[in-house]
């Protein structure tokens, strides 16, 4: 329920649009209801008077029908444009606030968020959310709206055929879907988990494809995944009967209130409480006013898993930044020694400390090279000193202050990086460049990706320089991405510059061609080189060597 | 499209089953009309009470309860159609990616097809659900309605005749300019949707490069941009419902009124005009349940091709005979002229031959995309040769059983996966959760100096290992598959060393069940190392798919070829990236 309260707060700032949205939706809704329901008693009168030989004024009522019939055309078409608009304004709301509430948190904050499982599962929430308005929030508010409109008119002519539409109306509307959704608890949270399993099997099978066919498992995998796939359609089709049986209620419940309408009407006729074109009108309203119950039964069952999702992406959004910015920073100096005094980290959650007693201090202008196996711990280095996590022991100071005293932002400016997972964005490479310098000129792309030796391929696109890389994309191959991350790096103008692992999947040549153009390019920076490859060594200041965390000499 | 429709007759049955019911619903709502009509009519003109009009009342709860029923049961079947299908396209896509392997699947993102057997079958569900069962009830009850109506009111059913066609012609009209521009747009809106995520991916970068903040107004201008661009979609989409909206409900206002002013000069009888006004929404819901449906079909569309994108992957060519090879350790090897050329034109390998004899150790070296992966993957059985001959034992390739033939290979891939089962289960590859052999596990275990890394896990050998159990290091990792590679005994060994620099002691520990490993059998290693090359009786050395020299490490330094070349590359002991 707080999840409800949490989400309808976005609205607030565009409450015009949802309430211009919900009263077009309405004014439709109940113009069919009145178009039905006035031509019913417009019949009835004019054969009535037929019958009778006498006059009556049809002007009015047929405007009225003419009338209906356009408001219920035009309200339609606006409604659907307008709610579509307020979803879409509601879902840029929605997206800033979520990227600003998880900013701060990366890349820390977010670790146990890093496998792509879960970012898939961000983004289905997120989706899921956007539907929020349009398939639960408006739905519901119309119903609301419309059966107490319907409520009211009816109680205008006969209290007890209001009071029957009332009761028919909850029933469809709420307590026939509240049932459905109870007993189709299980199988729903069966399908969720069962479907996370499929798709971890799935992942499996791929990554594991080889193995799978080696060991002549690929027959029983494959029986497997359609035994898995049969299982979640079963469930399936348990929550189909379910639903099915809360469409056919609202069809029913609506045939009963037409029913009981003419039950009490009926007898009122004959008594003179109601005029017969009254009767028509009355069975008819009771009937077609079900229309706004009709998209109830599906809202409502996609209410736990909105509420899931919310659920989900509030918790990520909560969470506390894993590092703080001091209350009363200090500026960071403009250059200065970079020093690891004893520092430790240990990984929250992990098995054994990932650094242990590290002593390094890089000068302005100097070259340290950091080697030693993968999975050392070298790389938890950098993240230490751009202050994405904070050391469990020991000191970093930059120009003799510590880190944890400088704003993080202004320290991030001092340092230029070609981390391990660079990500490369769904964008042009030059847009991909210009992350690094927004206000980087054409030549200063082209000079950097000389440097990184990706300058002829780039040309060699037909795009050139605005080819689209990224997910939906060109694809780049592991060697071909980190030179397009070099370049970045290099764009940017800052004093020390940090390459961890730079040259993954080059071949020989291409390493040293780039290693030798970084250095020449920028040899007036510090430099901290981590690697795994014995590669051009020789322009290196000193030399570090890390196994298991610790320095070895 | 054609793919969807191809799909039909797995729903055939239960389609014909859900229309049929519907389209019985349908000639029920004809009655309910007529009784709701006859019932008015006796209490309106004729002044009937409540027990003048109770035969026909009573008549009412059963049909409604009738049509409640079909409406139930058509809805069931209507999935039971959709239900078929799924469960059809899951299984061929599954055991099409089991036959493609991994050469054929090579280059395509695991998560496409992670989402083509989830999401991308689950959302082709509506086209049978919805869509499908709408179609045939568009020409089905329409003309029911209007046989209904023609002996009450002749001019009635002439509006109805006239309108109905002229709706599906404006709805294909305005659908099909809609369509077009949702595909120009495809692209654009993947992009722009994707483009959040896109974001917090690449958060860690975007802090780097001081741009995480300002990237937050990027995130609201995509957002407004994707507003913008969708909405212009949908003014357009959304007109051919309006079309709908328009002809039916101005329809029903026209007949309303004609009916009435019939009525007062006595032209219509009082129970044909309420009869006619009942059934004229009635007559136009068909065509408005498809229009709902247009959409899901647009998506399912979209939907399908995925599917079809990896349907259609061409299955490389694998070896299908039947010999078995007989028992013993160590086989022979020959390569004959092999070449083989990719369906896009790649030469992976020209003209390459070479011979391995039973229990020899060979390496094989070369610059990255030389074709030392290729030979592994023509002897592993995942890609046939598109010329020229493999042998074993002197029995072509083509001719051997390839169950049998692959039981006989141990395999160490530079980075084994390790598959989401117990530790004991990924050493014996029984992932079915079966029963394994638990001495025979860990005895393979401690051959690879696994044993005690494996003890020492939170539940040993039946903790949870692969990506979402217990995390092990690369050097571990190495060591499990080594224990599988011991576990089944083969008499083939195939080694892809792994490139990453391990620590020292995984290093040497691993170097060590190698070198037991390969004891009295053939062993062919993609080798990075020097202590490999050494160690091996041969080295082939590969370029560009050719085999440019053989011989021992010694020879082909001396030669001062290609091998030489690489070696000068080369610091501690790595000769190859």
């Amino acid at each position: 329920m707080t999840e409800i309260i949490r989400l309808l707060k976005f609205f607030r700032v565009y409450r015009r649009w949802i309430a211009l949205s919900i009263a077009l939706s309405v004014a439709a809704i109940a113009a069919n209801i009145a178009l039905i329901a006035t031509s019913g008693w417009f019949i009835t009168a004019m054969g009535l008077a037929g019958l009778a030989g006498v006059a009556m004024n049809y002007f009015t009522p047929a405007a009225m029908i003419r009338g209906f019939a356009i408001v219920r055309t035009g309200g339609r078409y606006a409604e659907r444009l307008i709610s579509h608009e307020a979803t879409f304004r509601l879902l840029a709301v929605l997206r800033t606030w979520f990227y600003e509430r998880i900013e701060p948190l990366a890349p820390a904050g977010l670790q146990a968020f890093r496998s792509g499982d879960l970012f898939t599962r961000i983004r289905n929430d997120i989706d899921r959310l956007e539907l929020f308005f349009l398939r639960l929030f408006a739905p519901a508010a119309v119903a609301l709206l419309v059966s107490l409109m319907v409520v009211m008119v009816l109680w205008l002519y006969d209290g007890r055929i209001a009071l029957t539409q009332f009761g028919l109306f909850a029933l469809a509307g709420v307590l026939l879907p509240a049932a459905v959704l109870r007993f189709g608890a299980a199988p729903s949270e069966r399908i969720t988990e069962r479907t996370a399993r499929l798709n971890m099997l799935v992942v499996d099978s791929v990554e594991g494809l080889a193995e799978l066919h080696l060991y002549g498992q690929a027959q029983a995998r494959a029986a497997s995944l359609r035994a898995l796939s049969d299982d979640i359609i079963a469930d399936e089709r348990r929550l189909a009967r379910l639903s099915a049986i809360s469409q056919a209620g609202v069809g029913l419940a609506a045939n009963l209130a037409m029913f009981l309408a003419l039950l009490l009407a009926v007898p009122a006729v004959a008594l003179g409480h109601i005029a017969p074109p009254e009767l028509t009108m009355l069975a008819l309203m009771a009937l077609v006013s079900f229309e706004a119950i009709t998209p109830i039964p599906l809202a409502i069952q996609s209410l736990p898993g909105t509420l899931a999702s919310a659920r989900r992406l509030f918790a990520i959004a909560d969470a506390p930044p894993p590092v703080r910015d001091p209350l009363e920073p200090v500026p960071v100096p403009q250059q200065g020694d970079l020093v690891f005094e004893g520092v430790c980290l240990t990984y929250p959650g992990a098995r054994e400390a990932a650094l242990t007693d590290i002593d390094l201090r890089l000068a302005p202008g100097r070259r340290i090279a950091v080697m030693g196996p993968s999975g050392a711990g070298k790389s938890s280095l950098v993240g230490l000193a751009l202050r994405f996590w904070e050391p469990s022991r020991g000191r970093i100071t930059y120009g003799g202050v510590a880190l944890d005293r400088m704003p993080s932002d202004e320290l991030r400016r001092r340092f230029s990086v070609v981390s391990q997972h660079d990500h490369l964005f769904t964008a042009t490479i030059a847009d991909n460049l210009r992350v690094a310098n927004p206000g980087a000129s054409d030549a200063d792309l082209e000079d950097a990706c000389r440097i990184a030796q990706i300058h002829e391929f780039i040309v060699a696109q037909p795009d050139g320089y605005r080819t689209y890389v990224g997910m939906n994309g060109l694809k780049l191959s592991g060697g071909q991405a980190r030179r397009l991350a070099v370049a970045r790096a290099l764009l940017k103008d800052a004093p020390v510059l940090v390459l961890d692992e730079p040259t993954e999947g080059m071949d020989g040549e291409t390493e040293q061609a780039l290693l030798a153009a970084v250095m020449k390019a920028r040899s007036d920076r510090a430099v901290l080189l981590i690697t795994h490859r014995p590669v051009r060594l020789e322009t290196m200041n000193e030399i570090v060597r890390i196994e298991n965390g610790r320095v070895v000499r | 499209m054609s793919f969807l429709k191809a799909q039909k007759p797995f729903a055939a049955r239960y389609l014909t089953l859900s229309v049929a019911l519907s389209a019985a619903n349908g000639l029920l709502i004809i009655a309910q009309a007529w009784l709701f009509a006859a019932i008015v009519a006796a209490v309106v003109v004729e002044k009937r009470d409540l027990s003048g009009v109770a035969t026909w009342l009573a008549a009412l709860p059963p049909l409604f309860l009738a049509r409640a029923g079909l409406a139930w049961a058509a809805e069931y079947f209507a999935f039971q159609a959709a239900a078929r299908v799924k469960s059809e396209l899951r299984a061929r896509l599954v055991s099409h990616v089991m036959k493609l392997g991994p050469v054929g699947l090579a280059g395509e993102a695991t998560g496409r097809i992670v989402s083509a057997v989830t999401d991308a079958v689950q959302m082709i569900e509506p086209y049978f659900m919805r869509y499908l069962t709408a179609v045939p009830l568009v020409a089905i009850l329409p003309l029911a309605i209007l046989v209904a109506v023609l002996p009450h009111d002749w001019l009635s059913a002439t509006v109805f005749a006239v309108t109905a066609p002229l709706i599906p012609l404006f709805m294909i009209l305005i659908g099909a300019g809609a369509e077009r521009m949702n595909q120009r747009q495809w692209r654009k809106l993947a992009r722009m949707s994707g483009h959040l995520l896109d974001v917090i991916q690449g958060l860690t970068t975007l802090k780097i490069f001081n741009a995480s903040r300002s990237e937050a107004a990027r995130v609201a201008q995509m957002a407004e941009a994707y507003r913008r661009d969708t909405m212009t979609v949908l003014r357009l989409a959304f007109l051919s419902s309006l079309v709908l909206e328009f002809f039916a409900t101005v329809s029903i206002a026209v007949v309303a009124v004609l009916t009435g002013f019939r009525l007062m000069w006595g032209d219509m009888v009082f129970f044909d005009g309420l009869f006619v006004l009942m059934l004229a929404p009635e007559f136009y819901m068909p065509l408005r349940n498809m229009g709902t449906a247009y959409h899901a079909r647009m998506e399912a569309v979209g939907a399908a091709e995925r599917v079809v994108e990896i349907l259609d992957m061409p299955v490389p060519g694998s070896p299908s005979g039947t010999r078995k090879l007989d028992g013993g350790r160590g086989c022979a090897v020959r390569f004959d002229g092999v070449s083989l050329i990719f369906p896009d034109g790649r030469r992976a390998l020209d003209g390459v031959s070479f011979d391995i004899a039973a229990g020899e150790r060979v390496a094989l070296v070369g610059p990255s995309g030389s074709g030392k992966s290729t030979i592994f993957n023509l002897l592993l059985g995942f890609v046939a040769p598109s010329a020229g001959l493999v042998a074993i034992d002197g029995v072509p390739f083509g001719e051997l059983a390839l169950d049998d033939w692959r039981r006989r290979i141990a395999y160490l891939p530079q980075r084994p996966h390790l598959f989401e089962a117990t530790a004991a289960q990924n050493i014996a590859m029984r992932l079915d959760g079966a029963d394994v052999d638990r001495e025979a596990v860990r005895q393979a275990a401690r051959q690879a100096q696994a044993d005690d890394f494996i003890t020492a896990l939170p539940r040993g050998y039946d903790t949870p290992i692969g990506e979402h159990g217990a995390g092990l290091s690369g050097g571990e990792a190495q060591r499990l598959a080594l224990a599988r590679a011991f576990y089944r005994d083969a008499s083939f060994v195939l080694l892809d060393e792994a490139t990453a620099h391990l620590d020292a002691d995984n290093e040497s520990l691993i170097g060590r069940a190698v070198d037991q490993l390969s004891r009295g059998r053939t062993l062919l290693a993609i080798a990075h190392r020097l202590d490999t090359v050494r160690a091996a009786d041969r080295i082939i050395v590969l370029d560009h798919g050719r085999v440019v020299e053989t011989g021992s490490h010694q020879d082909l330094l001396a030669r001062g070829g290609t091998y030489a070349q690489l070696w000068s590359h080369s610091r501690e002991g790595r000769i190859e990236p």
